[in-house]
């Protein structure tokens, strides 16, 4: 009998980019929320609700002595009486920053599912960084890439990935600096703890963040049966459980107890949490995390037997 | 005879390995499915370190060393019973088998007997003497195992009793004074007169050995005879093994082998005889042909009955001789009549009645039919007492004279009064009377109530407490029509009407023949029992033979025409094969034994030399691999189904297909494990079947294959070509193609219509579909056309075409003054056509202008109308035979030879002169052709040119 589960090779970049743009296609494009918008200098496409540097009209007001003469906007000014200044609304960009995980457990695939985790995590982060690309923000990689704010920002974030040292665990968070969006991908099947140690600064450096949980249908419904030796993909280790459909119910209980602990800690931060399963389309994922970078999060939860990912910014 | 014996002993050493394998399995656990598993860290914190089972359980592996064990044992062939009687050496093995009918059930079973035995001889390479008892010549003489063999493949059994003296005599001469080694006597249990000579003839041969083989006789049964009582048939039968009571059931078959009726044949314990009763109506015992113990199909056990399709010899009497110039008036007439399709009749030539009786007594009829005889001459009533006494049958009919007679006639069935009595008379006030019902006893049980038979005159009956029973038939006022009696054996019938129309008009009806013939089969087809032996002799032909199984045949094989002997039962024999001897009319059923024949068992106690008694082989030596083999699998089976059960692989079904799939593969399981009832119950598949799913055409196959003439068929669509009918006429048929060929060049030359070469078509099976107008001389000296090709041209008349009958009679019904011939024979054409009404064509019909402009259609004579079919109202447009012709005629009828005056010849002159000779009248003609032909292409086309100057004129306003 066939196994379930497999560990498959790394997806090519270029590949996962033709797939993530096509995932792209079918989402708006996004404009991070400008709540919090760090103020910075760099021209992007979030108007700030006051005057400044930009492109779109903000308002008309009295010309004020001193002013450049330039600036007078003769054609209003030509109605009445007064001289009138066309103010401009400051427009800024956002940096977002997008990290997936390459660790050898992504690269797991079951036969329930069409692709690994690794896949569909790198599908998602290129994907987000499409269509936050045409959005004109900033893309970054903490570890791999700076920020950029380009419009082929996807694929160069592809080529730095091709040459990105493999990666375990959490990210660098080295690069990270000043008030932005952080896009984290990956299983986090570490322990909760562990990974809020991690993420914890961050948060408290006012950085906002989503966590998408990839993760594959057979480490959530554990379809095992019979007698079945087990191997972590990272550290080798064996596990032989002579009837494994026994402890399938003890097994999901402790997976799924991971999963809210994890969810709420995330969400008690701020931060949203979102679950997607490899044997679901990448565009659910890539909406959900759409609506809160937007700041319209999902009413609907999109994958209703995690329970949680829902309300994370109210 | 019991024992047990591997065929290959070496094999069980390899049962030493058996610990080896055991200690192998107890080592290997079932290897664990392996799974990659990210969770691992979660799943390691729920799951408690299980005892995983370092080695099989116990049980399994003692499955396994069982399996292991039943292999080897498999392998080295078990066998329960082996065969061992070894042969005597020193002299030929002589092997003597019966192939009566008693050996017919288990021959294989002696087959296999003899052929072991010539095996073993084979191996010790002993010559083989080889004889069968049944067989008409015997080849005795020791010849090698290979022939021997043959020999035994050859035989057959035959449906006869062993003629075992002559098989021993063969044998003796055979050896000529060589001492045999083994003498084996495969003997069917039954023994024979001879026996004890033969066996003297055997011990003369001094035999180093001799071994008795017999089957268990179980079914040695063989119906010895059936009588036909009042009510049933009884059938004796007769068996070999007396010890215990036996159940048999007798079947009564009919001549195409149904089953009719069944009887029991209870044996007692220790009786070798039993009787069955079949109670059946004597009309459906009469169709009863043979006789049939079910389940035992052997020559003995089938019966062969003739009684019911013999034909029976009637003869006929009459009390006035009469005239023969009006025969309607004779009350024989009638009888005869009747009679004659299913009996012999026997008319004597003098008019002496007491002579006749002689001549007929001495030829012993089944019946005599008397016709209004009143009364004997006195010496005559002695023989025809005992003749009715032996059990012949007499049916006498009334009449003035039998009304006449005096009433203590003793061979009338009931007391007669004087006189007869009038019915629907002048003087009368009854009516003549109708048929009642007939009664549901008697002969004539079960026929229709005659309603149209009246009677008017009879003889009636003295009323006695008896006369109703004895009433076969009787009017509609209960007095009797038919009554009877029997005496002793035989039996006595009276009509009470006479045997002519004038009584009655029963005698002009059907019932009549039917009621003859039920009391034709009612009487002995042997006649009356024989007075004396051997009184005529007559040889019949073998019509159909009964094989050893029971079965008849039409094979007749060396079977000798049967001699008859009146009163002797004929006694099968070599030259006369038990079966059926004489036509389809009428046969003699030849049996196997005679008549109260009893079988006993064969005793060699005579011999003087001690015998080895042993059974058949087959069967008994029983090999125990099959079984081994099939348990080997059921527990490699039941082993794949554990280990797949503790790897948890029915744990991925669905609860419900899980339980499914276990039942399937339990039940799969079991029914491996007999693979003998598996494969009796799977009957290979017809190989027939695969048959008509590959020749079933599939619709979306392309034509791949093109059939001979699809050119010629392309070519005719590719081309118009005009059409005619070959009449079978020579000088016809050349003007007609002269014809259509000189009219194909004039529309070549003046029209855009270029036609290919004339078509000849023959109506009865060419396709005349391609062509748009057939042309047809009709010619009263040409064969009339069958049925079917009218139908044919009916059919293509209907589909739209059209055919042009040409009669070539304008001038010839001239002088006639009437139909010409050729007309006649149009008529006879068109009589099962369903043509429409015709008119002569008007002046403003499509066909006058479709082309040229013309007033007439002239051929070679000009007069003759062309008929077309006459235009019928809007109203009726649509339907009828024109509708599928868009208004074209289907039919159109000239008599003016239009061939005649188109028909050129290689040179482009005309062949024929037109009458009167008018070159203008030829050009008319071609033109009439021209015109036809765009009438037949383009339809009614050309008629909407009729309304242009309307149209044009609506378009001006």
């Amino acid at each position: 009998m066939a196994s379930i589960g497999e560990i498959v090779d790394q997806t090519p970049s270029a590949e996962v980019l033709s797939r993530a743009r096509q995932r792209a296609i079918l989402v708006p494009d996004c404009m991070v929320e400008a709540r919090r918008i760090a103020n910075t200098v760099i021209a992007g496409w979030h108007g700030r609700r006051k005057r400044g540097i930009g492109e779109n009209f903000w308002q008309f007001r009295p010309y004020a002595d001193g002013e450049s003469l330039a600036r007078i906007d003769w054609r209003r000014s030509a109605r009445d009486d007064h001289t009138y200044i066309r103010d401009k609304e400051w427009e800024a960009a956002h940096t977002v920053w997008l990290w997936a995980d390459m660790s050898p457990s992504m690269m797991y695939k079951s036969t329930y599912a069409a692709v690994s985790k690794e896949s569909r995590a790198l599908v998602l982060m290129l994907a987000l960084a499409e269509v936050l690309a045409r959005s004109g923000e900033r893309i970054g990689c903490p570890g791999i890439m700076e920020p950029v704010s380009a419009r082929n920002a996807a694929e160069r974030l592809a080529t730095a990935l091709v040459h990105a040292p493999p990666s375990t665990g959490l990210p660098q968070t080295e690069m990270i600096r000043g008030a932005s969006d952080i896009v984290l991908i990956g299983d986090f099947l570490d322990d909760a703890d562990r990974i809020m140690q991690r993420v914890a600064p961050l948060a408290r450096r006012g950085l906002r963040g989503h966590v998408i949980e990839v993760a594959d249908p057979a480490e959530e419904i554990f379809p095992y049966s019979g007698r079945t030796e087990f191997t972590d993909p990272e550290t080798g280790e064996k596990l032989v459980s002579g009837r494994a459909e026994s402890v399938r119910e003890i097994y999901r209980n402790a997976y799924l107890a991971r999963r809210e602990n994890l969810g709420q800690s995330l969400r008690r931060m701020g931060w949203s949490f979102i679950v997607h399963r490899t044997d679901h389309l990448a565009s659910e994922a890539l909406g959900a995390v759409h609506g809160y970078l937007s700041g319209n999060p999902p009413r609907i939860v999109p994958n209703a037997s995690s329970g949680v990912g829902a309300g994370a910014n109210v | 005879m019991s024992g047990f014996a591997f065929a290959s002993p070496t094999i069980l050493f390899a049962l030493i390995a058996l610990p080896a394998i055991w200690w192998l399995l107890r080592l290997t656990p079932p290897r664990p499915r392996s799974e990659v598993f990210p969770p691992l860290r979660i799943l390691a914190t729920v799951l408690k370190r299980e005892e995983t089972p370092a080695q099989s359980p116990w049980w399994l592996t003692l499955l396994r060393i069982l399996l292991a064990a039943a292999v080897i044992l498999a392998i080295a062939d078990p066998v329960i019973n082996p065969r061992s009687n070894p042969l005597a050496s020193g002299g030929p093995l002589v092997l003597i088998v019966d192939n009566s009918w008693a050996s017919a059930e288990d021959w294989e079973r002696r087959v296999q007997t003899a052929d072991l035995m010539i095996s073993d001889a084979a191996e010790a390479e002993i010559p083989v003497s080889l004889v069968f008892t049944a067989e008409a010549t015997h080849d005795a003489v020791p010849a090698s195992a290979t022939v021997a063999r043959e020999h035994l493949a050859a035989a057959r059994p035959k449906p006869l009793v062993p003629d075992r003296l002559r098989a021993a005599r063969a044998v003796t001469e055979a050896l000529n004074g060589t001492q045999p080694g083994t003498l084996a006597y495969l003997s069917d249990g039954i023994a024979t007169p001879a026996d004890g000579d033969m066996l003297t003839a055997l011990a003369s041969l001094s035999p180093r050995d001799m071994q008795l083989i017999e089957g268990d006789g179980q079914k040695s049964l063989a119906v010895t005879g059936a009588t036909n009582n009042a009510a049933a048939m009884s059938v004796n039968a007769t068996r070999l093994k007396t010890e215990g009571a036996q159940n048999f059931s007798v079947n009564a078959l009919d001549q195409q082998g149904r089953s009719l009726a069944t009887g029991t044949l209870d044996f007692a314990a220790g009786a070798n005889t039993a009787t069955a009763t079949i109670n059946a109506p004597f009309e459906l015992r009469n169709d009863f042909a043979r006789l049939s113990v079910e389940g035992i199909a052997t020559a003995g056990a089938t019966h062969l009955l003739d009684d019911g399709f013999k034909r029976r010899r009637i003869a006929l009497l009459s009390g006035d001789s009469g005239n023969d110039f009006q025969p309607l008036l004779l009350p024989l007439y009638y009888i005869s009549r009747a009679l004659e399709p299913y009996a012999d009749l026997i008319q004597p030539r003098g008019g002496d009645l007491a002579a006749s009786l002689r001549e007929i007594l001495t030829s012993n009829p089944s019946a005599i039919v008397m016709a209004d005889v009143g009364r004997l001459p006195e010496e005559s009533y002695a023989p025809l007492q005992q003749w009715l006494n032996r059990g012949g049958t007499l049916i006498r009919f009334a009449g003035p004279r039998l009304a006449a007679a005096p009433a203590d006639d003793p061979l009338v069935p009931v007391r007669l009064r004087q006189g007869e009595r009038a019915l629907g008379g002048a003087m009368s006030w009854a009516d003549p009377q109708p048929l009642a019902a007939f009664p549901n006893f008697g002969p004539f049980a079960g026929m229709a109530p005659p309603a149209d038979i009246t009677v008017r005159r009879q003889v009636l009956a003295e009323p006695t407490p008896d006369l109703n029973e004895r009433t076969w038939a009787s009017l509609a006022d209960g007095t009797p029509l038919v009554t009877t009696r029997e005496v002793e054996a035989g039996r006595i019938i009276l009509f009470h009407v006479s045997a002519d129309a004038t009584w009655s008009n029963l005698p002009i009806s059907g019932n009549f023949v039917e009621m003859l013939r039920r009391l034709v089969q009612l009487s002995r087809a042997g006649g009356a029992a024989p007075p004396e032996a051997g009184a005529t002799a007559a040889a019949l032909p073998p019509y159909r033979l009964l094989t050893a199984d029971g079965i008849l045949s039409t094979e007749v094989g060396s079977a000798r025409p049967l001699a008859i002997k009146v009163g002797a039962t004929p006694i099968a024999s070599l030259d006369n094969p038990p079966g059926l001897y004489g036509s389809e009319e009428g046969f003699t059923a030849v049996n196997l034994l005679a008549p109260n024949a009893t079988l006993s068992p064969f005793d060699p106690s005579s011999a003087v030399f001690p015998i080895v008694r042993q059974g058949l082989a087959g069967g008994e030596a029983w090999s125990l691999r099959p079984l081994l083999f099939a348990a080997a699998f059921f527990m490699l089976l039941v082993d794949t189904l554990i280990v797949l059960f503790m790897n948890g692989g029915f744990a991925r079904l669905p609860r419900a297909g899980r339980a499914a799939a276990m039942l399937a593969v339990f039940a799969g399981a079991i029914a491996f494990a007999q693979p003998g009832d598996a494969h009796a119950q799977t009957p290979p598949a017809p190989p027939a079947q695969s048959a008509p799913a590959q020749s079933a055409p599939d619709p979306n196959a392309p034509i791949e294959h093109a059939k001979p003439g699809d050119d010629t068929i392309l070519e005719r669509l590719d081309t118009t070509h005009l059409a005619y009918v070959i009449t079978g006429e020579g000088d016809v048929d050349r003007i007609s193609e002269q014809g259509l060929d000189g009219l194909s060049q004039f529309m070549t030359y003046r029209t855009t219509l270029e036609p290919g070469a004339p078509v000849g078509v023959d109506i009865t099976k060419d396709e005349l579909s391609f062509y748009p107008i057939i042309y047809w001389p009709v010619s009263a000296t040409a064969p009339m056309p069958s049925a079917a090709a009218i139908s044919r041209i009916d059919a293509y008349m209907r589909s739209g075409g059209t055919v042009l009958f040409d009669t070539r009679d304008q001038f010839s019904s001239l002088d006639s003054g009437g139909t010409s011939p050729n007309g006649e024979r149009l008529q006879a054409i068109l009589a099962n056509i369903d043509i429409p009404p015709l008119e002569p064509t008007p002046s403003d019909h499509v066909l006058a202008r479709s082309f040229y402009l013309l007033n007439n259609f002239p051929g070679r004579y000009n007069g003759s109308p062309l008929w077309v079919e006459a235009r019928q109202d809007a109203r009726n447009q649509g339907t009828g035979l024109s509708s599928s012709g868009d208004g074209v005629t289907p039919i159109l009828i000239t008599g003016n030879d239009f061939a005649g005056a188109w028909a050129v010849d290689a040179q482009g002159n005309s062949v024929l002169p037109t009458v009167p000779p008018d070159d203008m009248q030829r050009e008319h003609a071609f033109r009439s052709g021209v015109n036809i032909m765009m009438y037949m292409l383009t339809g009614n086309y050309k008629a909407d040119q009729v309304h242009v100057p309307a149209l044009l004129e609506r378009l001006g306003q």
